[in-house]
């Protein structure tokens, strides 16, 4: 869409446009670098970049202070466990609407979609309460399958989209060639549907991942993941510059490194299919 | 004969399974979070404190909760949070489309980074900006340390200004993520109409206020229905930047309810203020989807 540029012009907007991101990754890199360096090195002044002495003390210190391990742990099972149970769920309630659409369809979807914008708040007592009866508080059991409740409309949705973007000539030539139900499924749709069932899944680990508002309310010292652990260094009291930057870049690690990778997923699945 | 049965259920399965298989997920829903919010609405009028309790008793929680100082400083906060917010975000991601609209080079490694916030936790987000705003060990203190001492942001504790740092932060962690939504629209629009629009001389100001902005419209509407409902649902943010603080400077609907609930034991409250905040979101949504049904069809 954009018009012709003059070189000049070009290298000047691409100049600027790096040190905007640089700008917004700044905090990022900051809190990563600071977190390598000694308190002393962590306040110097004029502000130290690279030229200091890397060290992994602040890590051994906040691991030691706080079992980092057991709230990785807790992370890694709630956001892959919820995942994974949604999917099982979404799976063929994505594969029904995308390949024997109905008339109601698209009301269907857009009206699940629509109660994934709905403020948790407004589910949180029924929850809250049926989790003091079940005994379900502080579990990771619970987490897990709250996570994976408010979480299915966008797995259901974003599966959908991708089935939708199967050829469906390919299950009538399969179907021709006498491919029943099941080999239709397991041969023609399997392979095809793994890279959006992927896709999916590394979005929806993000959300429950980053999930906060349930992970914060539901669980005390034995289910809490990452955000509670970050939550738990939120007042600086006791702790310095540098061990904070420590904590909170291992709260982060794991999603910068799948954030890398999921971009697209984000948007798609944040703006609700505004963007492709 | 056999045969024949056979033919008919796998017939009948193939009808129904697909029904059959929609079901779970569509009565998890239905359940989950229709039956739930009526639970809520139900418990907003009766008399339920620490623990539900069925006495029925009409309005009086809503109208206790108008009369309310707290309830009416959180929405105050939540007008001038979601306005700025949107704003904002709005201005900036366009901004930000447009530019990396200009065949900048190395577009392809500059759009994760300006979305690289957006994959973070709202709590990491507000950890890491309650440091850098913090005037004893962030920006201001970083500032005192490069020789300009007479710097002064100390927004974050002072009762007036404290809910301008949460725009702040939100504002970082959203505006690549509104970028990317308007770049898609830009990039939907047909270059026919631009040259047209070229070659019969328009400038490049009016271009973009006559042809490309009017065209994003769709774009426009679906930043401010997913900013408006990210504002109105916004909770872990202000726990992890301010804490509600300083006093209840920047206390938000979500976390009045929360502690009304959870600290007060108002459970009837909280829950009429849940039901408020559910209905401004729908006051918002359900024309949207409306629009959004209408148009697809």
């Amino acid at each position: 869409m954009a018009r012709a540029v003059t070189p000049r012009r070009k290298a000047l907007n691409t100049a600027l446009a790096w040190a905007i991101g640089l700008l917004i990754f700044f905090p990022i890199l900051w809190t990563i670098l600071t977190s390598f360096k000694t308190e002393a090195e962590a306040i110097a002044s004029p502000p130290l970049f690279l030229n200091f002495d890397w060290t992994l003390e602040n890590y051994a210190v906040v691991q030691e202070r706080s079992d980092y391990m057991k709230f990785l742990l807790n992370s890694v099972i709630i956001a892959g466990g919820s995942t994974l149970l949604g999917i099982i769920v979404a799976v063929p309630a994505a594969w029904s609407m995308a390949f024997v659409p109905s008339r109601r369809t698209r009301d269907i979807l857009l009206w699940m979609l629509s109660t994934k914008m709905l403020p948790a708040v407004g589910v949180l007592y029924p929850i809250y309460l049926l989790f003091i009866r079940l005994g379900l508080l502080d579990s990771r059991a619970g987490l897990v399958v709250v996570l994976m409740l408010i979480n299915l409309p966008i797995i259901v949705w974003m599966l959908y989209t991708y089935f939708r973007e199967i050829p469906g000539e390919i299950l009538e030539a399969a179907r021709m060639d006498g491919a029943g139900l099941r080999e239709e499924i397991l041969y023609v749709l399997t392979p095809m549907a793994v890279p959006g069932i992927a896709s999916t899944i590394l979005l929806n680990f993000i959300l429950a991942w980053n999930e906060a508002f349930w992970t914060l309310n539901l669980t005390a010292a034995d289910a809490a993941p990452l955000t509670a652990f970050i939550a738990s260094y939120s007042s600086p009291e006791g702790l310095f510059y540098a061990k904070l930057s420590a904590a909170s870049t291992m709260a982060i690690a794991p999603i910068l490194i799948l954030g890398w990778f999921s971009q697209k997923q984000l948007v798609r699945g944040l703006t609700f299919g505004a963007v492709k | 004969m056999t045969r024949q049965g056979e033919t008919d259920f796998r017939t009948r399965l193939q009808h129904w399974l697909p029904k059959v298989v929609l079901s779970p997920s569509l009565a998890m829903v239905l359940v989950f979070v229709y039956g739930f919010i009526l639970f809520t609405i139900y418990l907003s009028f009766t008399d339920s404190r620490i623990l539900p309790s069925y006495g029925w008793v009409g309005l009086e929680n809503y109208s206790k909760l108008w009369r309310l100082s707290h309830w009416t400083t959180s929405l105050t906060n939540l007008g001038i949070y979601a306005f700025l917010y949107i704003t904002i975000c709005t201005a900036l991601g366009l901004a930000l489309a447009i530019f990396l609209d200009q065949k900048i080079r190395g577009e392809g490694a500059l759009r994760p980074i300006y979305l690289y916030p957006m994959a973070l936790s709202f709590i990491v987000t507000g950890t890491a900006w309650k440091w850098f705003l913090d005037p004893g060990i962030g920006i201001e203190h970083t500032m005192h340390l490069w020789g300009w001492e007479s710097f002064r942001f100390g927004w974050i504790k002072d009762r007036d200004f404290a809910i301008y740092t949460l725009v702040i932060a939100a504002v970082w962690q959203t505006s690549g993520f509104v970028m990317a939504m308007f770049l898609a629209g830009l990039r939907g629009i047909d270059s026919e109409i631009m040259k047209a629009a070229q070659i019969d001389g328009a400038s490049n100001f009016n271009l973009y206020r006559r042809i490309v902005i009017p065209l994003l419209r769709p774009a426009f509407l679906s930043a401010f229905v997913i900013l408006a409902h990210l504002a109105i649902k916004s909770y872990d943010l202000v726990i992890a930047l301010t804490g509600g603080g300083p006093g209840r400077a920047t206390e938000l609907p979500a976390t009045f309810m929360y502690s009304y609930t959870f600290t007060r034991n108002q459970m009837g409250i909280g829950a009429s203020s849940a039901v408020i905040m559910l209905m401004t979101i729908a006051a918002i949504m359900v024309p949207y989807l409306y629009a959004e049904l209408r148009e697809r069809k």
